[in-house]
């Protein structure tokens, strides 16, 4: 399926919002957000953001059930690590279940640290469930190793080799 | 003992990098140090800097046995939450050991909590490793909560009630 991947704008919040919550109820914390729409315009797409987003679109004839265009996405941030520099932190990352198996995910995923790379960053962090078994694979396999290696979250990097061969897996 | 805290500047990046380098033989990992005081000069104090920096200084009559009057320091950044919102992480919080006990370990975690409030910050976000007592549970005793419940990091958070009255304790 053609999907593009691109940077977020801020009439992409509406359906970032919207994903957002998708994202929260799978992760079994639906009650748990408490940021809207506005948050996300305000606080993304100001003067100094504190955070970056990229959207996956599919062409119209591949909409969703419900009509969306805008299937999929990532949100990230740089940070800091006081021993290697700077580092990017990706906070988020999600394609809708029905455009699953396509290489979207990935594709989100070497995006952000392509961009992570470009920036001058030498890691690139996240967490996972524990439970969430499919998520946890699909990293693994793409070279991360599990920093923290218990119950409840897990922080991943990927770095080194495993992350330029992510970057250059890019679209 | 007096000390002030205040927001570190370029100059200081010699003394912070020296600082981080202590703090890795403390967490038993000084080979892990990659960066020097130009990449924290370079990352620090540009117009979109990956990180901001807190430093504890003492009197020139207190200076440390090797002549230093920096003597604490806090880095932190922003980051994102997308079920809270705006939120702050403390990458790393340290005092020299021969200035603890004095205070300033807290004041410079209660000054980086104000600022986080200041920016309307719903959390503020750590780690420590689970074999670091005497943070643990300094940590502890000031409301943080331990997210990740075994060996190697834990992630702690400050939120709600206790995040206020930390702020409230900045100096």
């Amino acid at each position: 399926m053609d999907f593009t991947i691109r940077a977020a704008t801020l009439e992409d919040c509406k359906d970032i919002s919207r994903m957002i919550l998708e994202l929260a109820e799978y992760e079994k914390v639906l009650d748990q957000v408490k940021i809207t729409q506005r948050d996300l315009e305000q606080d993304g797409f100001s003067k100094n953001p504190f955070f970056h987003g990229i959207i996956a679109e599919v062409p119209e004839h591949h909409k969703s059930g419900e009509g969306h265009t805008k299937v999929g996405y990532s949100l990230y941030f740089y940070s800091y690590s006081s021993f290697k520099g700077r580092a990017v932190y990706m906070e988020d990352l999600y394609v809708m279940p029905e455009f699953r198996g396509k290489g979207i995910g990935k594709a989100l995923m070497s995006k952000v640290s392509q961009l992570g790379l470009a920036a001058g960053c030498t890691q690139m962090n996240f967490t996972v469930l524990d439970w969430n078994k499919s998520s946890l694979d699909f990293y693994l396999k793409q070279g991360c190793w599990d920093v923290t290696s218990d119950l409840g979250y897990h922080c991943m990097r990927c770095e080194g080799d495993a992350l330029e061969q992510l970057a250059q897996g890019d679209l | 003992m007096k000390f002030n805290i205040c927001a570190a500047k370029p100059e200081d990046c010699k003394d912070i990098a020296r600082m981080i380098m202590e703090l890795a033989v403390y967490e038993k990992m000084p080979d892990q140090v990659k960066i020097s005081y130009k990449e924290l000069e370079k990352d620090g104090f540009g117009p979109n800097p990956f990180y901001q920096c807190l430093v504890a200084e003492v009197p020139e009559e207190h200076k440390s046995k090797d002549g230093h009057t920096k003597v604490g320091y806090a880095l932190f950044f922003y980051t994102y939450s997308t079920w809270k919102g705006r939120t702050v992480y403390m990458e790393d919080l340290y005092v020299m050991p021969e200035y603890r006990g004095k205070g300033m370990g807290k004041a410079l975690m209660a000054t980086v909590a104000k600022v986080a409030k200041e920016q309307h910050c719903v959390r503020l976000q750590f780690s420590v490793l689970d074999w670091n007592k005497p943070s643990l549970d300094f940590y502890l005793s000031k409301g943080a909560e331990d997210l990740t419940a075994k060996e190697g990091w834990h992630f702690l958070r400050f939120h709600g009630i206790a995040l206020d009255n930390l702020a409230q304790e900045a100096p």
